[in-house]
């Protein structure tokens, strides 16, 4: 299996960054459940870049809209949810990357777009969108869930060679 | 600490055996639970800071003695919806009946009115509703303008006090049965013309142009509003209406159901949607009705087909002020949104930029080079002092004889951060408990209809029309 060890310490700052990110898609998730007037509208209107009138005919398009709206408040409240948690940590990563890539694509810092909202900085191909994509990615190829995370606990119970694999994430002593 | 990561390695070291759980995987597994609790703590925190900045800016303290008023909507569409919104943050309201033959808006008004602890019937026909809902004492009207009639008259005639939207009604007959069927249930019923309510606009009038005088005698006033391209508005297939209930309630489609203000018959078009609102306010800052309107006006840009209304108007109005005749221009078009809407009202001494929203560029005021210093209104506090004109000196700008200096720009003291119908809806809820006399009366929302439904025709006879003073009047 894996050879590589993790150092208490390494596997700390992945749960640190896991849980920040969960927290940024939970909340973005409820604040858009607890506001009954919300719609995804607005965002996918604005879009620009080489995918934007796909995102538009989705504003345009009621029966698709509400799927949308729906879609993104349970995605985002569930993804935030589980990876604060620790639950199914890689799967919901690799889902919530591609929630996040959606928004890269539908307001990409690509060479040429200006984005008319007024923005809280400076961009240039890389945003935080992308950041979050890589961060959600490493998150999706560690098991941080399986150090602190409900993971952990379903991984003892559920899986046999368990006792192999955990010294990924103590092996600093061997 | 070794000791037992060296117990623990031995216990690895065996790996066809199920490990179990131990303590130590259960509190680690779980370390990062106590992580929800803090989030719920903050959104929590985060949402009863949210109510407190409403209540504080609604002042629902001095509110809370004031009576219960039961409340019944007819029409939950996209307007029933805004007012909606805004009637759930004024006080002692207590919602009783949603009616609206559409389930899709109807459903959520009703899941909108649950969530706000109100529990509501919901009705498809609204005779039904006025039937059986007898302690409902205010009705508030969002259907399409044909309707405004039928629903207005029954409502009052059944005893209810009535909001209705504007345009009054899509004919002045139906404008006319109204202001008639208010008289003789001796029954309340506001028109929404909300920038009657709105303190900045009674600001401007009151204070600046009253008061002050700051305009001098206004000659001339623009307007306008200016939309960007629309898209018809479609909707969810599995909501449409069987064709026959919509034949039943007076539309020939699904589309036109939708789309209804854009077709003869249902709506007006823009200058009755959009006009109406702006016009409304040069009657009433002019202090006149007009004597005459020329229109320029077309299906410029949509297919006649799903628009049949005008996309573009252009309109000038002839008043006779009690100082002299006055001009007022207004344009509506849905091609361009080029700097909003607005209405510009400019005297001998100052122009007044005045708008429902912050963001067209509007709500100053402007004094003229040759008008007397302001130095007394702005040390009242009535207007800022002007903002410090930008130096030119690199462009070396020389003033031709033909021109004059750009006037100085003062702002307008009243910050309005409301949702836009609160104050009117405030206003009328508070006329049904004896406490405030109407913004906008039936016979206000009268001459409104009279000077802006005459458009139409004008843009239709390809001229000049006249208004006989007696055509305002209701008798």
């Amino acid at each position: 299996m894996l050879e590589e060890r993790y150092t208490h310490l390494q596997m700390i700052g992945l749960v640190v960054m896991r849980v920040l990110i969960g927290w940024h898609f939970l909340y973005e998730g409820v604040a858009k459940l607890l506001d009954p007037n919300w719609s995804a509208a607005g965002y996918l209107n604005a879009a620009k870049g080489p995918m934007a009138d796909t995102f538009k005919w989705m504003a345009s398009t009621p029966d698709i809209l509400e799927w949308v709206n729906f879609l993104n408040i349970w995605g985002l409240t569930l993804v935030g949810l589980f990876l604060i948690l620790g639950l199914l940590t890689r799967y919901v990563a690799i889902a919530g990357a591609f929630m996040v890539l959606l928004y890269y694509l539908a307001n990409p810092p690509f060479i040429g777009y200006f984005s008319s909202v007024p923005t809280e900085g400076s961009y240039l191909l890389v945003n935080k969108n992308l950041v979050e994509i890589a961060a959600l990615f490493v998150i999706a190829v560690t098991h941080s869930g399986r150090y602190a995370g409900l993971d952990r606990i379903f991984y003892r119970l559920f899986h046999r060679k368990g006792a192999v694999e955990e010294r990924e994430f103590t092996g600093a002593t061997v | 600490m070794s000791e037992r990561d060296d117990k623990q390695l031995q216990e690895k070291t065996d790996p066809g055996e199920k490990r179990g759980i131990e303590r130590r995987d259960i509190l680690q597994g779980m370390a990062t639970l106590p992580v929800l609790g803090l989030f719920g703590y903050a959104v929590h925190k985060q949402v009863s800071y949210k109510n407190a900045t409403i209540a504080q800016t609604l002042g629902t303290a001095q509110a809370s003695d004031l009576r219960e008023v039961n409340v019944a909507l007819i029409g939950a569409g996209a307007q029933g919806q805004v007012l909606l919104d805004a009637m759930l943050k004024i006080p002692n309201l207590r919602f009783r009946a949603v009616c609206d033959i559409w389930e899709f808006n109807l459903g959520r008004a009703i899941r909108t009115l649950k969530k706000y602890d109100h529990e509501v019937n919901g009705y498809e026909d609204y005779r039904e509703m006025l039937d059986k809902e007898k302690d409902v004492e205010a009705v508030v009207i969002a259907t399409p303008d044909f309707w405004h009639a039928p629903h207005t008259i029954d409502s009052l005639r059944a005893g209810k006090h009535v909001y209705c939207e504007k345009e009054m009604s899509n004919t002045l007959e139906g404008a006319r049965a109204m202001v008639l069927a208010a008289r003789e249930t001796g029954k309340l019923l506001q028109i929404g013309h909300q920038r009657r309510s709105n303190p900045r606009y009674i600001y401007c009038y009151e204070k600046l142009v009253k008061e002050a005088k700051l305009l001098g005698r206004i000659v001339t006033v623009n307007g306008q509003w200016n939309r960007a391209v629309q898209e018809d508005l479609g909707y969810p297939k599995r909501y449409e209406i069987p064709a026959e209930k919509l034949r039943q309630y007076g539309y020939k489609s699904m589309e036109q159901f939708r789309n209804w203000r854009w077709y003869r018959g249902l709506g007006g078009g823009p200058i009755v949607d959009l006009g109406s609102h702006q016009i409304d306010i040069y009657n009433w800052f002019l202090e006149a009705n007009p004597v005459a309107v020329m229109a320029s006006g077309g299906n410029d840009y949509y297919s006649p087909e799903t628009r049949e209304w005008y996309d573009t108007a252009m309109v000038v109005y002839e008043y006779h002020t009690a100082e002299g005749p006055a001009r007022a221009y207004y344009q509506t078009q849905t091609t361009n949104s080029s700097l909003g809407y607005f209405e510009r009202f400019m005297g001998d001494q100052g122009t007044l930029v005045i708008s429902e929203s912050d963001a067209n560029y509007a709500n100053a005021i402007y004094r003229e080079v040759t008008a007397p210093p302001w130095d007394e209104w702005i040390q009242k506090g009535y207007v800022t002092a002007p903002k410090v004109a930008e130096v030119q000196e690199e462009r070396n700008v020389v003033l031709d004889v033909r021109e004059s200096v750009s006037p100085e720009e003062h702002k307008i003291p009243i910050e309005f951060v409301d949702l836009y119908h609160r104050p009117h809806l405030m206003n009328f809820f508070n006329a049904v408990r004896g406490l405030e006399k109407l913004n906008c009366p039936a016979e206000v929302g009268y001459e409104s209809a009279v000077t802006v439904l005459k458009v139409n025709e004008a843009i239709e006879a390809k001229r000049r029309l006249e208004f006989r003073p007696e055509e305002f009047e209701v008798s």
